[in-house]
């Protein structure tokens, strides 16, 4: 394996990994806020059951999210001291305020796990709420550090270093504020979902009724909630990213001439070798449209850049299709649950349905990531450093990517086993 | 500026041995032959250790994040030239993080997933110990070359050698010291107690022979401790101090003085660390081109302001934040272990 694949390979699995929990991390503590709270308000045990599920839920993928965490931190010193040398000074900004948060966030996780009948009920119940608040916070400040890459800012690259460092204009790039929108929102709409899904799903299946149709519902807030609102934050960030990284979004779009009316092609394969779309459907203008707000506007293509700056654009195109067609379908969804919400009652083909986008929400995180990284490629820090010239000139790098590939499959294999395990004594505990 | 982060390294380091190191000290603790304590003694530590590891965790981000972006080529020199021996220790923290949550939240509990969970847990957290050890060793032996890459020059000698290794079983010793002495007083079973204070007189014996160790090591190297570390009078001193000190511990052992036990014993690794940065200070690697220092290696005034705020504001709340945790779960003597978080 070559060594700079394999690091990127490495930094792609650790990343994909990670995400998931921090995602959960960052919104499944509301929801366990959210059910301590109606036990504290309302007294039914039925909630109170709810929270000890949800907590011993995230008390697991805290865990899990907050060691591959520690390793992506030192992973981007392992990986690639080219990048940190100069990334380091400039971005370190927004890690530092994320290492408060998260510092506050483990703080948080103990009192809230542990202080049961140690301090005031609704004491304990801010300490739980802490942990969503800190978590949802350190998302916003690290998307800030991947923001810089795509819109570097806060420094003058003079002959292959920075100079005149400015790390407050870095943090506050003109990428972060549709990055973070986008991923707060998703980490809110795939684990709202998800959770939603594994309890309609356990509903389905008759067990514990009443809980899990209680879940479903606090769940469904966000999952529904952000679903709905997400296509606007992606139309956002679509328009940004066409300001400010356009040949991305052409990688995005297997746009390859630049052209006015551009048209928009759903599905389909860009092939590189012809520079053509195959096997789309072209909307005439609608890219245009939708990136610049006027259906004549010129949307640059990839002939503007050398072949050798351009992204892998098969990869691109498919993940940002394979993201959108997830969102949409999510949007439908969400705005279903709020109708069938007000009519009163839930029919069991909705169930259905809400138990397979389970893992869709997940599944568009990570496609979403694919199409911000490799769209972003050759660069690491886009326009100025290249990823090949940042990465550790450490050989056997593929040793590196088995070995975390091994220890993160095992890890992923006994978290669900685990959670298997959970379902099976509320099982237990409730009959089904 | 730069002292202010110097001074955030050096107590974050401290803070990481004492509270984190004694978390990893509990898993070397439950690897022994436990008997009839075996089921006990993990209770014991699942409720010390349960609400505060993943705080106690912290101090390590914290140093890693103030040295990517205070002192960059301090940090990426390091993780090239230790690279391997920093993904060692990084599985091993995976691995205990990960294992030792597990054991606790597993829904279904049974003997047989349990005793993997704490084999695992233990085995990980020797490893996580002797790697942290052979890190910090590697740091000032002179080896480190960064313009080489020659394979073993390159990326194992740094790192190889007798010294290393018996830093690492040095840090691995004082872990469990200080684990044993922490967890005597957070039983109140007598039997249960009298295993720990017996485990710390064990660990207590072995720091000392591990640590005499660790300077017949340094004979092999470039520069042996016993030229660098007891020429000066301070180290020697220091030294001195740390040893006079176990006296002091155990007739607050003997008298049953819990909180004056760990006091005294956090202080002698207080004092060992002290001796080690007195030792290298203000350099912080010494490579075979020459010592890589803090003031020399600083970002740009610009970088250290932001991080000096970032650091003393955030101190503000983590602080307080940390007082209070330690407040609930530390120093209030209740013994409820029927209602140890699993609620």
């Amino acid at each position: 394996m070559d060594n700079l694949v394999a690091a990127r390979a490495t930094m792609a699995f650790s990343l994909g990994f990670h995400i998931i929990f921090a995602a959960v991390g960052m919104t499944m503590p509301f929801l366990m806020s959210a059910a301590h709270c109606l036990y504290l308000r309302k007294k039914d045990p039925a909630y109170l059951e709810l929270t000890k599920l949800w907590m011993k839920g995230v008390a697991i993928l805290f865990a899990v999210g907050a060691v591959s965490g520690t390793v992506l931190s030192f992973e981007l010193g392992l990986l690639w001291p080219g990048f940190m040398v100069h990334a380091g000074p400039i971005i370190g900004m927004p890690f530092s305020w994320e290492g408060t948060a998260f510092f506050l966030e483990a703080i948080a996780i103990g009192l809230f796990l542990y202080g049961w009948n140690r301090m005031n009920p609704w004491v304990h119940w801010a300490t739980g709420l802490a942990v969503g608040v800190t978590g949802f916070t350190s998302g916003i400040f690290v998307v800030a550090a991947n923001g810089w890459m795509n819109a570097p800012a806060g420094f003058d690259w003079v002959d292959g270093v920075a100079r005149n460092i400015d790390p407050v204009k870095a943090m506050f790039n003109r990428a972060w504020p549709h990055q973070s929108l986008h991923m707060q929102l998703a980490a809110l709409q795939a684990v709202g979902l998800a959770v939603g899904g594994i309890h309609a799903w356990l509903w389905l299946h008759g067990r514990a009724p009443d809980l899990n149709l209680k879940a479903l519902r606090i769940a469904m807030v966000l999952g529904a909630g952000a679903s709905i609102i997400q296509p606007f934050a992606g139309h956002f960030a679509g328009e940004s990213v066409a300001r400010l990284q356009p040949v991305k979004l052409a990688a995005i779009e297997g746009h390859f001439e630049t052209s006015r009316h551009a048209p928009l092609t759903l599905g389909g394969l860009p092939d590189v070798e012809t520079r053509t779309m195959r096997w789309g459907i072209p909307v005439p203008g609608l890219l245009s449209l939708l990136a610049h707000r006027d259906a004549d506007a010129e949307v640059i293509g990839l002939d503007r850049v050398p072949r050798e700056d351009w992204p892998p654009v098969l990869i691109t195109h498919v993940a940002f299709q394979l993201m959108v067609a997830i969102g949409s379908a999510l949007a439908l969804v969400g705005v279903l649950w709020f109708w069938f919400q007000r009519r009163g009652r839930f029919p069991r083909w909705f169930l259905w349905v809400l138990a397979v986008c389970a893992p869709l929400g997940i599944i568009a995180i990570e496609a979403g990531w694919v199409v911000t990284e490799v769209g972003r490629q050759p660069w690491i820090i886009y326009g100025i450093v290249r990823t090949k010239d940042a990465v550790t000139p450490v050989p056997g790098m593929g040793y590196h990517f088995g070995l975390f590939l091994a220890l993160y499959l095992a890890l992923a294999t006994t978290t669900i086993w685990l959670f298997h395990r959970q379902i099976q004594a509320l099982q237990k505990k409730f009959g089904g | 500026m730069i002292d202010i982060l110097i001074l955030f390294i050096a107590a974050s380091l401290l803070l990481y041995v004492l509270l984190g190191g004694s978390d990893f000290g509990a898993g070397i603790v439950e690897l022994l032959p436990a008997g009839r304590f075996r089921e006990s003694q993990k209770q014991v530590i699942n409720r010390a250790m349960g609400p505060v590891w993943e705080a106690n965790h912290m101090w390590l981000i914290l140093i890693v994040v103030i040295l990517f972006m205070g002192f960059p080529a301090i940090f990426t020199t390091l993780m090239t030239a230790l690279h391997l021996p920093t993904l060692a220790l990084l599985v091993g923290i995976v691995v205990r993080g990960a294992v030792f949550t597990f054991r606790h939240y597993d829904a279904i509990q049974e003997p047989r997933s349990q005793r993997v969970y704490t084999w695992l847990f233990g085995l990980s957290s020797l490893w996580t110990a002797l790697w942290l050890g052979i890190i910090a060793a590697s740091l000032n032996r002179g080896i480190i070359n960064p313009a080489t890459r020659e394979v073993w020059g390159a990326w194992f000698a740094p790192w190889w050698g007798l010294y290393p290794l018996a830093v690492g079983v040095f840090v691995a010793c004082i872990y469990a010291f200080l684990a044993s002495i922490y967890l005597v007083g957070e039983t109140e079973e007598p039997e249960l107690k009298r295993r720990f204070v017996r485990l710390a007189a064990w660990f207590n014996g072995l720091v000392v022979l591990s640590g005499g160790f660790v300077f017949l090591a340094s004979l092999t190297e470039r520069e042996s401790l016993a030229t660098t570390f007891l020429r000066n009078p301070l180290n020697l001193a220091v030294v001195a101090l740390a040893t006079l000190l176990f006296i002091v511990l155990w007739v607050f052992v003997a008298q049953r003085r819990t909180m004056l036990t760990r006091i005294v014993a956090s202080g002698q690794v207080a004092l060992i660390l002290l001796g080690w940065y007195v030792l290298y200070a203000p350099n912080a690697l010494i490579t075979a081109v020459g010592p890589l220092n803090f003031y020399s290696e600083a970002a740009p005034p610009a970088t250290l302001r932001q991080l000096v705020i970032a650091l003393l504001v955030g101190g503000i709340f983590i602080f307080p934040s940390l007082y209070y945790l330690f407040r609930v779960f530390k120093m209030s003597h209740r013994t409820d272990s029927s209602r140890s978080g699993r609620g």
